[in-house]
């Protein structure tokens, strides 16, 4: 991964030298062991900084949606001639591309906004399962060598590898390269295993509904509303999500576990052909609230349904904004 | 005051039965983390932890409260002051880091001109057992630069510390010692407090994680406009994780739940990253971005609550380090602004 790092370092440099970018959008290493946290990069200088490797968690996607309303709202009162454009470098690994298809196929911003740089990816390391795969021990510092991770923690030294505590998403990831970009850094990655996507939620179907009520119940009892799932998200960017609107209001802010259940299944449902299964919304968790299961089995219904895998091609439009004369026959359509 | 020994081995069973008489929260095993939870019969209370996840605050301060109560009658409204009564409570098993908080805690919730009755209730009817960090949890410990200590009684009625063969308990106030009946009747001489002195020497000597909190205090005083804050906030996710976690972070919203004729004052867990923290009903926000948010978060803790009670609000246990999704670095935000 050295020389990804030393390449995306020239690249960032030579986009901030020729002025093509603003800012770019990536990953510097972290203060705690085993960590990377996103960075913003403004000058050729501090390009050394980027890194790329499994430890890069966030879907960066998320800051270059911010960035770039944040812009726009910026250049609301200035003369229309006077008005200058942004554009946003991006360090994007697969499931970031798709993010930004997303975006783009929402009419959020231009094409022109953003510069991807593509990188390709491998998966990364889910951080609570690193924790569980060491009993729960204290990490204080490690190493990622090859395909392993090696570290010194409260309960002494220990080894794991890495194919065992990557995320649950990047073990079946079927989109682990750039689908779009403007520059790809490096060879493309080797495939995932894509065809166990569905293990789970397939699992999980056939349970009761009683049993299916009470894990989903358990789940949610977790959760503390910290919002944190939703702010990571890069398909959450309503200006006002639901649950802070006060008039009327639909959702107390207590802890009555049906108000908790209703802020949760209205994400999720608005994540049908809008999840990308990037699993920032489970990494930043702070409870550990399984809300893979859930989003995958809209994901999978949308895809049987509508063909629809969310942000995999440019060309398709969101499966809740499409309408098709041809196939949209159904009664509800014409005699709701 | 009186300090006995007993078995290491003996602290379940202690709390188990003291769960027969009082509500006890312990630390409990739940799923891949541990919780400060009220100890349920036949649940086992789990003290070789390492720190609980969430902060033991909702003791004192829970997500979530009822305040009042109200119906709309046509004589006009009735109320009904929701019961502030708390039951008789053990907190057992307490990082010394958390105990400390309760202290800090106290001084806002309990001062001289505003007094919480809601807090101070709970509080009153609740014996802290503080368990010593005898080597630190975690490398991003840093409880020594907030002053606070890995083997402290600090805001405990007892302390109780590994000393190697037995647990040293302490009973630190007459709170704490009135429950000296459920820790056997062996004293402690003058050999174990000499081990929990070393003891406690060595695991200050371990904590490595050091940050210039009280060096600060006078930069902020005159940084509030420094450019630095433009450069820190950009990755925060605006999520609550980091209030939410904190053992000090207390803000609250308050709100009404109506139905019908009933209605429900209810008090909430809110946090200064929340965009909604601020806004005001004409829909202006006097802070308009992360920066001012973030800005507030240092400020609160290492200045305003310095100039309001001469005390840091923070007692170093990480948390916020360790949970924050983008690794926010709470420690390398007082490092950089000590810089300035």
């Amino acid at each position: 991964m050295e020389n990804i790092d030393t390449k995306l370092r020239e690249e960032a440099k030579r986009l901030l030298l020729e002025k093509r970018v603003d800012v770019i959008v990536g990953y510097e290493q972290g203060t705690l062991p085993l960590t990377a946290t996103p960075c913003f990069i403004t000058t050729p200088e501090e390009a050394d900084k980027l890194v790329w490797n499994n430890l890069c968690t966030q879907n960066l996607a998320k800051y270059v949606h911010d960035l770039i309303i944040a812009h726009k709202n910026s250049q609301k009162r200035v003369k229309p001639e006077d008005r200058k454009k942004k554009v946003i470098g991006v360090v994007a690994r697969g499931c970031t591309t798709r993010s930004l298809i997303i975006h783009l196929q929402e009419r959020q911003y231009d094409r022109d906004s953003v510069y991807i740089i593509g990188v390709p990816c491998d998966g990364y390391i889910d951080g609570k399962g690193l924790k569980v795969a060491v009993g729960g021990a204290d990490i204080s510092e490690g190493s990622l060598d090859g395909g392993q991770i090696k570290m010194k923690t409260s309960d002494g030294d220990k080894t794991v590898a890495l194919k065992d505590v990557l995320a649950d998403n990047c073990k079946t990831c079927r989109f682990n390269n750039p689908i779009i970009s403007d520059v790809m850094i490096g060879q493309n990655a080797p495939a995932m295993n894509p065809d166990a996507e569905y293990n789970d939620v397939k699992e999980f179907e056939g349970k009761s509904i009683e049993e299916r009520w009470a894990y989903f119940t358990k789940e949610m009892e977790k959760c503390i509303r910290c919002y944190a799932c939703r702010q990571a998200c890069p398909s959450c960017y309503c200006p006002t999500c639901f649950v802070e609107q006060s008039q009327p209001q639909w959702v107390g802010i207590g802890e009555d576990p049906s108000d908790t259940q209703v802020f949760q299944l209205m994400r999720l449902f608005h994540m049908v052909g809008r999840c990308v299964d990037c699993g920032s919304c489970i990494s930043v968790c702070p409870m550990g609230v399984d809300l893979r299961k859930f989003l995958k089995k809209l994901d999978k219904d949308c895809f049987e349904f509508f063909g629809n895998r969310a942000g995999s091609n440019m060309e398709d439009m969101p499966p809740l904004g499409k309408y098709d004369e041809h196939h949209d026959k159904g009664d509800f359509v014409f005699n709701p | 005051m009186e300090k006995r020994l007993i078995k290491k081995d003996a602290l379940a069973g202690i709390a188990k039965k003291m769960a027969d008489k009082f509500l006890v929260w312990a630390p409990v095993k739940k799923e891949d983390n541990v919780l400060f939870e009220p100890l349920q019969k036949n649940a086992e209370p789990n003290f070789a932890y390492l720190n609980s996840k969430n902060a033991p605050k909702n003791v004192f301060f829970p997500h979530t409260e009822t305040m009042m109560k109200y119906t709309r009658t046509p004589k006009g409204m009735v109320f009904s002051t929701e019961e502030n009564k708390a039951a008789e409570s053990v907190l057992f098993g307490v990082r010394p880091c958390d105990a400390h908080s309760f202290v800090l805690l106290d001084k806002l919730f309990d001062q001289e001109k505003y007094k919480d009755g809601y807090y101070i209730t709970k509080r009153q009817n609740t014996t802290v057992i503080s368990l010593a960090c005898v080597k630190p949890p975690y490398a991003s410990c840093f409880c020594t630069s907030v002053d606070g200590e890995p083997v402290s009684s600090d805001g405990a009625d007892i302390l109780i510390t590994d000393i190697g063969s037995d647990c040293l308990v302490e009973f630190i106030t007459t709170k704490g010692e009135k429950l000296a009946s459920y820790f056997g009747d062996a004293k402690a001489d003058a050999a174990a407090d000499a081990k929990k002195n070393e003891i406690a020497a060595k695991a200050k000597e371990a904590i490595k994680s050091k940050i210039p909190a009280h060096e600060i205090k006078p930069i902020l005083d005159k940084n509030f406009d420094n450019p630095f804050w433009n450069t820190i906030y950009g990755k925060c996710l605006a999520c609550g994780t980091c209030t939410y976690m904190c053992p000090t972070c207390h803000c609250f919203d308050i709100s009404d739940e109506v139905k019908g004729s009933d209605g429900v004052r209810l008090r909430s867990w809110d946090s200064c990253m929340f965009p909604m923290f601020t806004k005001e009903t004409s829909g202006h926000n006097p802070r308009t971005s992360q920066k001012e948010r973030w800005r507030q978060r240092a400020m609160h803790k290492f200045k305003y609550y310095v100039d309001m009670f001469n005390c840091i609000a923070c007692v170093g246990c990480g948390r916020c380090v360790m949970s924050c999704p983008v690794n926010l670095d709470i420690r390398k935000v007082v490092e950089d602004i000590s810089k300035l």
